[in-house]
């Protein structure tokens, strides 16, 4: 079965066809092709306006085998949570082509995508026993959840104030590294000494609130920078160590209270999905975690799968065609504040 | 619980019920207030739980006079000088407590606020029961300001009902301010609730925790709900990097009755929040390149339809925000970094 994805959340305009967990092909407006298409970097307004560049995004992502939905089996589309102009030009795209060639469309929710994300081309996928554990921490979201099974998930802890990525973002630019700056941050912190300044640990000793916190820690980051000026590449990478290693340990400092307050049995799989999962010291650490608990913590395969992309919704959908689970293509519609467990 | 009547025997059933360590809902010159004797443990366990608030957050009391005040706190010069100038009259003076109060009456820094208000009533309640009495408002945290007895009634619980032993009713009451709260512990007075009476001539409050400037976005919220669904109403939020503009925006969702969690909407740019009737659009400019952006993002429709907005960042869109000075009420909000790691001075002004 052959599944046309889109998601257009956020930023990227995205397109892939996926067959089952497999990823066929995986189109995300930002890359570097894309770009010499059009000669350079468009006006941030019109990269936010997706309307320009989606149909050239899906007729990439089709290429000639799947031209004009030959062959294709179902639509899957984000249809939340998002942005919600945004989201439209997406669901709208999908509605048109769905009718136009009378195939289905199948509803997807955004971070359903980033947990189901590791599973693509993923020889193992059968053997994953549930329920499992999912982690979403990317630039919009840090979510802990249980899952229960694919298609139900229960929420174990979520950011209150601003996500991981965000929070990685933020900190860069505070120290001029530029927006978005995380994987700047990234490289930054690996020539750092992450005890050379001391940030308070979001809500240490207080894991018991079961939630992610990055608001605090930001603003000690700003009196930290501010305080340092003048600022040196030395400085600089200490201070980006230091930021990442207090964001990290807060992350798995809940997760492992709740692991080990809310599991009298521990689940066998983490699934770990979004942009920040492609940071390789938030990976070292998520795995010596699984180690300390027994737990196998699967990551996306490829860079282009953490970050926003529409392969993941085309394998959440997967499941969902399985199932026939189809939406109603005229009621289709933008919901831009959905929740994973609606 | 009891309903009665302002008049005569009011103050003898108030003073009766104070005894026995119950709640009265009583009228004062600015809000319905609720009381319970304030040297009374298990009549302030009560009241918390009414007002549904977490233990720890102090209470103002009313006190007939200067020198019944003088029984309960040290008046310090500034203090002393309020009091000559405002008071009897809505304002609440913090000054430095002497534990004569029940536990959870004064701040956990051991300062206490003092209330004389200007309605007879009250004075002679106080003064027949010979001690002070709580002076907080009677609605429940977060709920409608109250100015009429239904106010109350139509947003608590069934529970928190029996709670409440005695009501006075005078009708509905003139839609004034809460009172202005003063903390006169620190060098220079700052203001922690902006009421009628000004020190200053700008809106300007001192938050020391997050808590309180969700409580502060609740109050402003508070003095500007009337408008809703007649005109668009818009909080511009202006503040560095983590002074607070999302926990405003939380504080003022919470005010709403919007029992969503509310996060940063940098990555997505705007979140949208409802409950019932109410919606709340939540933008963040941050990530905007040129202003013209956020009409992209179909804010002129948002004014259209006379919707609640909050824009963090705002600042780097305010030509925009501006242009619709006609048809929104913009309040302007400012948030600074106070002097110790948990202060933060916000002030704010309106167009409208």
């Amino acid at each position: 079965m052959k599944i046309l994805a889109i998601d257009t959340s956020c930023d990227e305009t995205a397109a892939a066809v996926t067959e089952g967990t497999n990823i066929t092909s995986n189109v995300i407006w930002s890359q570097a092709s894309a770009h010499a298409k059009f000669g350079g970097v468009m006006p941030s307004l019109a990269q936010r306006m997706h309307e320009e560049r989606i149909d050239w995004v899906i007729d990439r992502a089709l290429g000639k085998d799947y031209k004009n939905l030959n062959g294709i089996d179902a639509i899957a589309v984000t249809v939340g949570p998002g942005l919600s102009i945004a989201l439209g030009v997406g669901i709208d795209r999908a509605k048109k082509q769905a009718i136009k060639h009378n195939i289905k469309i199948i509803a997807i929710n955004h971070l359903e995508g980033h947990v189901l994300s590791p599973l693509a081309n993923n020889k193992k996928v059968s053997d994953i026993v549930f329920p499992a554990l999912g982690l979403v921490i990317s630039g919009g979201n840090t979510l802990f959840i249980k899952i229960k099974k694919i298609g139900s998930y229960q929420i174990l802890a979520q950011t209150t104030d601003d996500a991981l990525g965000e929070a990685l973002d933020k900190g860069a630019r505070m120290m001029g590294l530029g927006y978005p700056g995380g994987a700047v941050l990234e490289r930054m912190a690996r020539l750092g000494n992450s005890k050379k300044y001391k940030l308070p640990i979001p809500i240490v000793g207080q894991e018991a609130r079961r939630m992610f916190t990055y608001s605090g820690l930001k603003t000690a980051m700003y009196r930290l920078v501010e305080s340092e000026k003048p600022l040196t590449k030395r400085k600089i990478y200490d201070l980006a160590a230091c930021f990442q290693d207090v964001a990290f340990s807060h992350l798995t400092r809940t997760i492992k209270y709740i692991l080990r307050n809310d599991f009298a049995v521990k689940p066998g799989t983490l699934l770990v999905g979004g942009g920040v999962a492609a940071n390789v010291e938030v990976r070292k650490r998520l795995r010596k975690l699984g180690k300390e608990f027994g737990i196998k913590v699967l990551f996306p395969y490829s860079k282009k799968i953490t970050g926003d992309n529409a392969a993941m919704i085309g394998v959440a959908a997967s499941f969902k065609y399985e199932c026939q689970e189809f939406a109603k293509t005229e009621s289709v519609d933008r919901k831009p504040n959905a929740k994973i467990t609606d | 619980m009891q309903v009665i009547k302002l008049k005569g025997k009011a103050v003898g059933a108030a003073v009766e019920i104070l005894k026995k360590g119950g709640l009265i809902v009583y009228p004062t010159e600015t809000l319905y207030g609720i009381g319970a004797d304030a040297t009374n443990s298990q009549a302030i366990k009560k009241l918390t739980e009414y007002k549904n608030r977490p233990f720890g957050k102090p209470y103002s009391i009313a006190v007939t006079d200067r020198k019944m005040a003088e029984d309960y706190v040290e008046l310090n010069e500034t203090a002393s000088n309020l009091y000559k100038e405002f008071l009897p009259g809505p304002l609440t003076v913090i000054s430095k407590g002497k534990h004569k109060v029940s536990t959870g009456v004064e701040s956990e820094d051991g300062t206490l606020g003092i209330r004389i208000p200007d309605y007879k009533l009250v004075i002679e309640i106080v003064k027949k029961f010979g001690k002070p009495i709580t002076s907080t408002s009677a609605n429940a945290s977060y709920k409608k300001r109250p100015y009429k007895i239904s106010d109350i009634l139509e947003n608590i619980s069934a529970k928190q009902k029996k709670l409440v032993d005695l009501i006075i009713d005078a009708g509905t009451l003139p839609h004034n301010e809460p009172s202005t709260v003063i903390d006169t512990t620190l060098d220079n007075p700052v203001t922690l609730r902006q009421g009628k009476i000004k020190l200053t001539d700008k809106n300007e409050v001192l938050t020391r925790s997050e808590e309180n400037t969700e409580n502060l976005a609740k109050e402003i919220w508070q003095k500007y709900e009337m408008h809703i669904g007649k005109r668009a109403i818009i909080f511009a939020l202006q503040g560095k990097m983590g002074t607070g503009k999302t926990i405003f925006t939380k504080g003022l969702a919470r005010a709403m009755g919007i029992s969503e969690l509310v996060t940063s909407p940098t990555f997505a740019l705007e979140n949208e929040y409802e409950t019932g009737k109410k919606k709340l659009f939540h933008f963040d400019a941050w990530r905007l390149d040129k202003s013209t952006e956020l009409r992209a993002l179909g804010f002129e429709n948002l004014i259209k339809n006379r919707s609640v907005v909050s824009i963090e960042w705002a600042e780097r869109v305010a030509d925009i925000i501006r242009e619709f000075d006609d048809e929104a009420i913009i309040i302007w909000i400012k948030l600074e970094f106070g002097k110790k790691e948990n202060e933060r001075k916000i002030s704010w002004g309106v167009t409208q």
